[in-house]
């Protein structure tokens, strides 16, 4: 294993290692364990010798070291980096001309020390919750490669899954991040709509698109989340409040209320998502029941934008190369940009009342859990998905759990749960994640939550 | 979904394909008109949720 961001800070700092040392192991992991899963489409190990490079010659200096000092990442192929196409896991972007700066949030980690080592694999176009890409081929579990590792960020997940890189940033419109971070056994953020900056990156949905990081502990997550906030003023959703930095105060504050969100959320998680929830439920003492009543009609109206937004921003090049896309998009987008107008307001009025709901939520509790996926990893090319008694497609119904929370902007830490030894399924040996999910503007619960779940042993990582 | 409601949705995806500029084969138009489909059945629930008659849209988001 590479080790979390916070070892590599830490052993760098003391000389233990340097980051030539940490980015050769790095290189090394990719190469051994790549192949087998593809979570790569391309390696910048150019840029990242000039990276480690740099953090060792400060090292050598005596100066100060950056937060993120010589800490490995890579990112979802739809993040601009400086001379490279920018895919986002489509066929159409290939001939594109290469990006001539760095997405926001990749410079904000580059100057936070951070050394880039290449860009990954996604669901095409990031419309769906598998990474099975019809150009850049699939990206398996690292827990079971006869397995998918979710999407669209799926490379994002597989490569912290496998132990190569122990943080990459990937984008969350309907579940993102949290899905497959479910899938494969990591921690994610999706923060609130409008905390981090979108700005160089490729858009889907614009009401919805979130970026954030994945991570194998949650001080990775927070030392990333640190380095990334701030406002972008080229990013006119990013909210222009100032950075509130989370990774120095990880503690739970006492007294606060979690409630389990109930009704759609429990319907939609299966024996071993009910039991993720349980266990996390026990481990922060939450007794209370909580239901979101406008769960289902979000997740609808999510879809609805979803299918506009997505259909419209692609339309001119469907028109022009349609045989390009896809076909597990293609027909879908294309359907989108049929959706008429009055459709799309209908549907962003459900939203703005499913959010005052859950705002009055909030009244009575500080944070709500639920699954982040309705069962462990389906099998790759798996059509359907049974959720007590009742089928669902993969490809959408991974999601339903997921979209009805991003469809309102809240924040979400995901956490790994494991099945407990002689507890089905525990032959496979398949996580399920949990969501905990924040008001708006409150990571600092959602992470501290996570890090009292990770030291109770409740939530963790195991690498294949 | 009800004969009567397939033929509208036909009709409707072939006149918006057309408007919009879209020409595709009779394949391609029936694998759109099943995605619009799936669409249309998910939009019936956004219009069954009860509004308040002046109840504002989100068209900019920020929570």
């Amino acid at each position: 294993m590479i080790g979390t961001a916070g070892e590599i800070v830490r052993q760098i700092a003391s000389g233990a290692r340097s980051a030539a040392s940490v980015l050769a192991d790095t290189k090394a992991l990719i190469g051994a364990k790549d192949p087998a899963l593809n979570c790569f489409t391309e390696k910048t190990f150019e840029r990242a010798e000039r990276e480690a490079a740099a953090i060792d010659a400060l090292r050598a200096k005596g100066k100060p070291l950056p937060p993120l000092a010589g800490v490995p990442y890579a990112v979802k192929n739809l993040f601009d980096v400086e001379g490279m196409v920018t895919l986002a896991g489509a066929k159409i972007n290939a001939a594109n001309a290469p990006a001539v700066a760095d997405a926001a949030i990749v410079a904000r980690l580059s100057r936070a020390g951070a050394v880039l080592v290449g860009a990954l694999n996604m669901e095409e176009l990031a419309y769906g919750f598998l990474t099975e890409n019809h150009h850049y081929g699939i990206t398996r579990n690292p827990r079971d490669p006869a397995r998918g590792a979710g999407g669209s960020s799926g490379g994002s997940a597989a490569a912290v899954g496998a132990g190569i890189v122990p943080l990459t940033l990937g984008s969350d419109t309907s579940g993102s991040i949290r899905v497959p971070a479910s899938l494969c056994g990591v921690f994610g953020l999706k923060p609130t709509y409008g905390r981090l900056p979108r700005s160089g990156t490729y858009p889907f949905v614009n009401s919805f698109d979130h970026v954030g990081p994945l991570a194998n502990d949650v001080l990775g997550l927070a030392l990333s989340y640190d380095a990334m906030q701030g406002p972008d003023s080229n990013d006119p959703a990013c909210a222009q409040r100032p950075a509130e930095p989370v990774a120095e105060s990880l503690t739970l504050p006492r007294g606060l209320r979690i409630g389990i969100l109930g009704g759609w959320f429990r319907d939609w998680a299966d024996p071993s998502a009910r039991r993720a929830v349980q266990l996390v439920a026990e481990a922060l003492r939450a007794t209370q029941w909580a239901e979101l009543k406008a769960a289902e009609v979000a997740r609808a109206a999510a879809y609805i934008i979803t299918g506009a937004e997505g259909g419209a921003l692609h339309r001119p090049r469907l028109i022009e190369q349609y045989e390009e896309f896809g076909p597990a998009s293609r027909a879908r987008l294309v359907a989108g940009s049929l959706i008429p107008a009055s459709w799309v307001v209908q549907a962003q009025r459900v939203r703005q009342q499913a959010y005052r709901e859950a705002i009055e939520l909030f009244g009575r509790f500080d944070l709500l859990i639920a699954a982040a996926a309705p069962s462990v990893a389906p099998r790759v090319g798996q059509e359907m998905l049974e959720i007590n008694g009742r089928s669902i497609p993969t490809k959408a119904g991974l999601g339903v759990l997921t979209q009805p929370i991003s469809c309102i902007g809240l924040p979400v830490c995901t956490v790994p749960v494991w099945p407990e030894e002689g507890e089905t399924p525990v032959e496979r040996d398949l996580p399920v994640g949990v969501q905990l999910i924040g008001a708006p503007w409150r990571e600092n619960l959602c992470l501290a939550a996570a890090r009292t779940l990770e030291q109770a042993g409740v939530a963790q990582i195991r690498l294949a | 979904m009800t004969e009567a409601r397939d033929k509208q949705l036909e009709s409707y995806v072939r006149a918006a394909l057309a408007l919009q500029g879209y020409v595709f084969d009779e394949t391609q138009i029936a694998e759109i008109v099943m995605q619009f489909s799936r669409l249309d059945a998910i939009a019936r629930s956004v219009f069954e949720w009860p509004l308040p008659f002046a109840s504002e849209a989100a068209p900019v988001f920020r929570p």
